[in-house]
């Protein structure tokens, strides 16, 4: 089964949250979890995007490509990319893959490819 | 509320400064007291981001109480990532004008040398969203560089325009003798020759090594009292006018429109208000330049040009010593240096100097209004100040 | 019977094509030249290397220390197949690099010393060397240790050197990285600089003496250095002595 990461819609208002929000931003009522989890889109187009040298020590690659990227539903996310030659308002596609990984922990976060 | 007062003003210089942290905050509280003629102080706050990670130490503002002999004054530190100094500030601020303190020492202070640049780098990353954006290896440069590249594209900001920003600041910093960079750049040597891009490599696509600021220690302290104490003291009268402080997402991609600094906006609308002034009334400013996008950005959201003018400004010199609105004349983060805690009171430090008529070879001639933004991870918490110089 | 001593104790040098100088442009706006220096200029290296060895950051102490080693081995004929690269702005030493051949196809990169900072400097000596190893004396590789971890960064990431680390380094015995001919050519467009000639002007700057660097790295900073009150670490006495002629000016 493919990998997932989660938008959070309130039950009261149906505003979607990425990231997670304890109180939501549209109606301010939910005081406590009322939240459904809904799988966020995974193609999209890019927003924005860098190429980074200077690394976290922990990194061994020596450079990584991070973008934004405007998804389907209009819902925005940060994630690796793996483009050579990345350009404003190309469409993209994701998958969640292994983004940092720590002495004994590995996270997992979306990485998108030209479409 | 009552009227608050900067009476004293002290600073280390910036560099790499192999002092214990509380030693580093107490070299430049010794000086601001010093200055304003006080001995004892009703209440000390310390502004730091990374004492407990990078420097292995809590509760600095005892230390630093202790250290400067002022028990059994009140004295707690606060941490709001690079805007903690400004935030040290407001928290200062509302201790005099409540009437609840009469002299209130406010220090800020950082030491990041203590590890090495990547590790650095890392801990100023902790600031970002730790599921969203920190997991994927993001750096406040990576932010910067997204960032400007929505600048480029939306309102034809140059790598050129970036560079003029970073020349006019490193260059600025060589008339302060307490800034880190004390080495002349030029346009030539990092954008025009041959060498120029081996010289100036990119750090963030599109930002380049001379787009950011150096990581520095230091520390800087201001002593702020009331009407009365300010006028017993007899130093220059400052009041700080102005305060504003807003918050924005802590994710920066979810920002409505992704060119705007809403918080920047607010905090410096709400200074504004607050002191009576409008941009057009600010003879001296301090933005935060910790990249050279930002200033630009920066300049526009205070209010100083229309939203993407920013760098046609620059162009024309306005924001040059002696230009309409100088601003960062001494250095800024890219040249003072930027201890991340420290940066918010040194930027106050710069300003009083100026409204002092003490700034010397980058003195702005006959400042009597300044202003000093403090900018907070990438834009989710910013202070802005304002200052006068009341005779 | 007598034996020269000193014919035994001098190794035998092995031809080296020279070095040819290049020069280029810093941050700065300024040009630097790099060429090599010979025997007879080693005594001026060695007055402008000395002080550094009071440096106690950045490793300029130990760093200092192994390059007067060097140098002096090489100007009283005790080291192998040594060469020394000087970087000078507008005659200044600002960089000292040097190495060793050890076999016609293999070098050995020794030290890396920046005498200003700031500029990338030591970034464009290191890349000379190299390119002097790889280029000028037709090397496959050479083995580099970084003793500082600003040259780990420069060189081992930069250039994503090869491990050889079965080969102990000359330089404190460490196991070595390797820089090679591929390597180097896959840097070569992004780290490598330079333009030749160098204009005469320049040349002769360079070459008529190596002039030693007028603002050099110095012991760590006192905080409050930039008031210049060498006995006066906090200041007290310089902002005192202000506010005493402030408070003159006032009731003269």
């Amino acid at each position: 089964m493919a990998r997932e990461i989660y938008a959070y819609k309130c039950r009261l208002c149906g505003t979607m949250h990425y990231p997670f929000r304890m109180v939501c931003k549209g109606c301010k009522q939910n005081d406590f979890f009322e939240f459904d989890t809904v799988p966020l889109p995974k193609s999209g187009k890019l927003l924005t995007f860098t190429r980074v040298y200077n690394l976290p020590a922990q990194y061994e690659v020596a450079t990584l490509g991070l973008g934004i990227v405007e998804l389907e539903n209009g819902m925005r996310m940060l994630g690796q990319l793996e483009i050579d030659e990345p350009t404003i308002g190309m469409a993209v596609k994701g998958s969640v893959e292994v983004v940092r990984k720590e002495t004994y922990d590995d996270y997992y976060g979306m990485v998108f490819t030209a479409a | 509320m009552r009227d608050v007062y900067v009476a004293g003003i002290g600073i280390t210089t910036f560099t790499r400064l192999e002092y214990p942290l509380s030693e580093i905050a107490s070299y430049a509280s010794m000086m601001a007291l010093k200055d304003a003629g006080v001995t004892e102080v009703d209440q000390l706050y310390v502004a730091n981001m990374g004492a407990p990670r990078v420097n292995h130490q809590t509760a600095l503002a005892s230390a630093v109480a202790d250290s400067l002999s002022l028990l059994p004054a009140g004295a707690a530190a606060i941490e709001n990532g690079p805007a903690s100094g400004a935030a040290a500030i407001k928290a200062g601020f509302q201790a005099v004008a409540s009437g609840m303190d009469d002299v209130v020492l406010v220090a800020g202070v950082e030491r990041m040398r203590e590890v090495n640049n990547l590790e650095a780098t890392d801990f100023v990353a902790t600031l970002t969203h730790p599921l969203t954006e920190y997991i994927y290896g993001v750096t406040l440069p990576a932010h910067a560089a997204m960032f400007t590249r929505l600048y480029m594209e939306k309102y034809g900001v140059t790598e050129r325009h970036l560079a003029m920003v970073g020349v006019k600041n490193q260059n600025a910093a060589l008339n302060n003798e307490w800034a880190h960079l004390q080495q002349e750049i030029s346009m030539e040597g990092i954008l025009d020759s041959p060498e120029a891009m081996t010289n100036n490599p990119y750090v963030a696509e599109p930002l380049r090594f001379f787009d950011a600021c150096p990581v520095s220690d230091g520390g800087a302290a201001i002593i702020l009292v009331s009407e009365e104490k300010a006028k017993e003291l007899g130093r220059p009268m400052i009041r700080l006018s102005g305060i504003g402080q807003a918050t924005d997402t802590h994710a920066v991609f979810e920002r409505e429109e992704p060119t705007d600094l809403l918080a920047v906006r607010k905090a410096a609308k709400d200074a504004f208000e607050m002191s009576g002034l409008t941009p057009e009334d600010i003879d001296v400013a301090e933005l935060h330049d910790a990249f050279t996008i930002l200033e630009i950005a920066e300049s526009e959201e205070v209010g100083f040009f229309p939203k993407g003018e920013g760098h046609t400004a620059l162009e024309k010199g306005e924001t040059a010593l002696g230009g309409k609105i100088p601003i960062n004349v001494g250095g800024g983060l890219k040249g003072r240096g930027h201890p991340v805690g420290a940066t918010g009171v040194a930027q106050a430090w710069e300003i009083v100097t100026q409204l002092r008529g003490d700034g010397g070879k980058r003195q702005v001639e006959g400042a009597k209004t300044g202003l000093s933004l403090n900018f907070g991870g990438f834009g989710n918490n910013v202070v802005c100040l304002t200052y006068v110089r009341e005779d | 019977m007598s034996v020269d001593l000193e014919k035994i104790l001098r190794p035998v040098e092995s031809p080296m094509k020279p070095y040819e100088p290049k020069y280029m442009m810093l941050a700065s706006g300024e040009a630097v030249v790099v060429r090599q220096v010979f025997r007879d200029e080693i005594p001026d290296l060695l007055k402008a290397v000395e002080p550094l060895l009071h440096v106690e950051r950045d490793y300029y102490d130990v760093v200092a220390a192994r390059v007067y080693a060097e140098l002096l081995g090489y100007y009283q004929y005790r080291f192998q197949d040594q060469y020394v690269l000087a970087l000078q702005v507008d005659g200044e030493l600002a960089a000292i690099v040097n190495g060793r051949q050890v076999t016609p196809t293999l070098g050995l990169s020794l030290h890396t010393l920046a005498l200003r900072r700031g500029l990338r400097i030591g970034a464009h000596g290191f890349a000379a060397k190299m390119e002097y190893h790889i280029d000028t004396l037709g090397h496959n590789e050479v083995l580099v240790v970084a003793e500082s971890p600003i040259g780990f960064r420069r060189w081992m990431i930069e250039y994503k050197l090869e491990k050889r680390f079965h080969i102990p380094h000359e330089l404190g015995g460490v196991p070595s990285w390797a820089l090679t001919k591929e390597l180097f050519d896959r840097a070569r467009s992004k780290l490598v600089v330079g333009r030749r000639p160098v204009p005469p002007d320049l040349l002769d700057k360079a070459m008529d003496k190596i002039l030693p660097p007028s603002d050099p790295p110095t012991p760590p900073l006192d905080p409050l250095a930039a008031t210049r009150a060498l006995y006066d670490p906090t200041a007290t006495a310089l902002v005192t002595q202000r506010w005493e002629m402030e408070k003159g000016a006032q009731n003269a």
